[in-house]
């Protein structure tokens, strides 16, 4: 029943990874201690004065207290039910910017 | 010979003692720069530090990390704040750290070096013979 030849999928299927559909607790505080951290390199740019496109593109996007769980959390996904998937389902999720998406979605 | 060594070895230490309080007092500046951008030195440069690495991230990524001179995770490098840099900051902006420091605190790799470095030499604070006698 327990130890190293309990029946799991794992073990009988061979290679399986499972991915949770949606982040745990901690995984969540860590996706906003990132977010806050790019928030503040953009702050620093913002405030050394410097004036350049990418500087106004990066000024639109929402900050970390601006933006709703749904948006931190998930994404957009137009093949998943409710067009929302876990923003953890994204390939190298933690170093994009994946701030907006779709209006009404 | 003996005093020179020692004359040697106390400039050493001397040194080591002016870099310490040198990188103490930037480091002090700094921070109440960043406090007050008013009162102190103008802030005229970004520091950059490269938190993430930027493995298997798209090619452009990887070279604007290059283009700012950024090798490896952990490296700190100093910029002038202008239009170019800003853009090129943002572009990894979710692999750094910036924070905007003035001319004063801008390191060099070699200084960094150096101030990482433990103190070189001894120096000599009282002998009990002496105080024997």
């Amino acid at each position: 029943m327990f130890g190293a030849f309990r029946p799991t999928q794992p073990t009988f299927v061979g290679l399986l990874w499972k991915t949770p559909w949606k982040l745990s607790r901690t995984r969540k505080a860590n996706v906003r201690a990132r977010l806050k951290r790019v928030d503040s390199v953009i702050e620093a740019v913002k405030e050394s004065g410097v004036q350049c496109a990418a500087l106004t593109k990066a000024l639109e996007l929402p900050k970390e207290h601006e933006m709703p769980p749904r948006d931190k959390y998930t994404v957009f996904s137009r093949h998943a039910k409710g067009y929302r998937k876990g923003i953890h389902k994204v390939p190298k999720w933690t170093r994009m910017t994946l701030r907006t998406n779709p209006k009404g979605f | 010979m003996f005093t020179a060594a020692a004359s040697l070895r106390s400039c050493a230490s001397s040194l080591a003692k002016a870099q310490c309080r040198r990188s103490l007092a930037t480091s002090a500046a700094s921070s109440t720069a960043q406090s007050s951008t008013t009162t102190g030195e103008p802030l005229t440069h970004y520091r950059i530090t490269l938190r993430r690495s930027a493995i298997s991230l798209p090619q452009n990524i990887k070279g604007t990390l290059e283009a700012l001179g950024i090798h490896r995770r952990l490296q700190t490098v100093y910029h002038r704040h202008t239009p170019d840099i800003a853009g090129k900051i943002l572009t990894v902006k979710e692999l750094v750290t910036v924070e905007n420091v003035p001319e004063s605190a801008v390191r060099t790799k070699w200084e960094q070096r150096q101030e990482r470095k433990a103190p070189r030499g001894y120096s000599v604070t009282g002998s009990k013979l002496q105080v024997d006698l």
